[in-house]
């Protein structure tokens, strides 16, 4: 990988942060908006998180389908990030960093799989 | 509606405070919530990691577009930091309240000594450089000449290590560093922050990295250590989202503000607000940890 190819893919990274970051900060602003139009306190009970109902919650325009859409955005656009860098590393043919790229990317699954096994 | 606006408030706070001394907002997010709200210190830690990954993302971009981040070793170490957040996102749902309300008055502690050990003016020294560095040593890495090539990253470790470090600088002790990584990590999320007060001194009193260059790439960092465990966090229903909501918008609001009023504000008397802020709130942490003022 020479320099340009380095400077190109940090772009590349840096757009999708920015993108990832201000598309989830503005469903969870939605959600916000939302919070204050209905009346609802951020202290009563929350409902729990189900990808299920989230399509119904956002079509019935419910705070908490906005919030829960911004912060699975904000949690996964880290994770695309790894993604973008090993797709840009496999171009380059770098294998060093291609095999980091996918041992982070295993151990985001882990978390996952911890996550998932202990709910 | 008055609780939003206080969440709202309160991580605007946060997000000023943290972007003007690079901190990041997880250190006041938690006891803000846990303290203000009553929030269980677990569920406003998991508020406090979607609160911390969003304000690495919108600043890692900057970053990374001006070339200042080394993300070859911010994989590496977040390889390990990762790891570190999944034993310490599987160890937070074991442990009990207090301790870690006690463990998150140590780490209030150890800031405050931290922030009163800053110099004055908080230059960024420069660590040792290598005999080729060029002027870039001193204000950061810079763009290098187009096309040149970059140390082979295949083969030998020293290649790899060569492959990791940047112009101007060389990075040693990548085993400690690993080892430091893993550690930030747990802390993260144990502590819903991002991990940059152990990281940076790490990389940069021990790896040899610039101060900047540091700073960046732990910000680089925080998100992957930060989202691992917050994964975690929401699998276990540990992230309420109509908290998490109002307080991350403030956080990135703040941190907006922050950043562009850095220039205009005395960092000296920020600081010694700040410290007398954390202190006060290390002390109710405490007390909270001694199971008082339940």
């Amino acid at each position: 990988m020479t320099r340009t190819d380095d400077r190109r893919l940090e772009a590349s990274i840096a757009r999708l942060l920015t993108i990832g970051t201000y598309v989830s900060v503005a469903f969870i602003a939605i959600g916000v908006v939302a919070l204050f139009a209905t009346g609802v306190s951020p202290l009563d009970a929350a409902p729990a998180f189900d990808l299920g109902r989230l399509p119904g919650d956002l079509v019935a325009l419910r705070p908490a389908g906005f919030l829960w859409l911004g912060i699975i955005g904000v949690i996964a656009t880290p994770a695309s990030r790894v993604a973008a860098a090993l797709v840009g590393y496999a171009r380059s043919g770098e294998r060093p960093m291609m095999l980091v790229s996918v041992l982070v990317l295993i151990v985001i699954a882990v978390g996952v799989a911890t996550g998932v096994a202990a709910s | 509606m008055l609780i939003a606006l206080a969440m709202l408030g309160g991580g605007v706070v946060a997000g000023v405070f943290g972007s003007l001394l690079g901190l990041g907002g997880g250190i006041l997010i938690v006891p803000f919530l846990s303290l203000g709200f009553g929030l269980p210190v677990r569920e406003a830690v998991g508020v406090s990691l979607v609160c911390v990954i969003v304000t690495s993302g919108a600043s890692a971009a900057v970053y990374l577009d001006r070339r200042v981040a080394n993300l070859r070793l911010g994989m590496v170490l977040e390889l390990f930091t990762a790891s570190g957040a999944v034993i310490g996102g599987a160890i937070a749902f074991l442990i009990d309240e207090q301790l870690l309300a006690g463990l998150f008055t140590l780490l209030l502690l150890y800031t405050i000594v931290t922030m009163l050990r800053r110099p004055a003016s908080a230059p960024a020294p420069e660590p040792t450089t290598l005999p080729e560095s060029g002027p870039s040593a001193a204000t950061g890495p810079a763009a290098p000449a187009p096309a040149a090539p970059i140390a082979s990253a295949s083969g030998t470790f020293p290649a790899f290590i060569a492959a990791l470090s940047g112009p101007g600088y060389a990075v040693r002790n990548l085993r400690l560093g690993t080892v430091g990584a893993v550690f930030a990590g747990v802390m993260s999320a144990l502590l819903g922050i991002g991990g940059g007060l152990v990281k940076v001194p790490l990389m940069h009193l021990f790896m040899n990295v610039p101060l900047r260059v540091a700073t960046a790439t732990s910000n680089l960092m925080v998100g992957i250590t930060a989202s691992t465990s917050a994964i975690v966090y929401l699998l276990r229903g540990g992230i309420d989202p109509l908290v998490a909501g109002p307080t991350a918008l403030g956080v990135f609001v703040g941190a907006a503000i922050g950043s562009r009023a850095a220039h205009r504000i005395d960092l000296r008397v920020l600081r010694l607000l700040f410290v007398v802020v954390l202190a006060y709130t290390a002390f109710e942490m405490a007390q909270r940890a001694l199971g008082a003022g339940q």
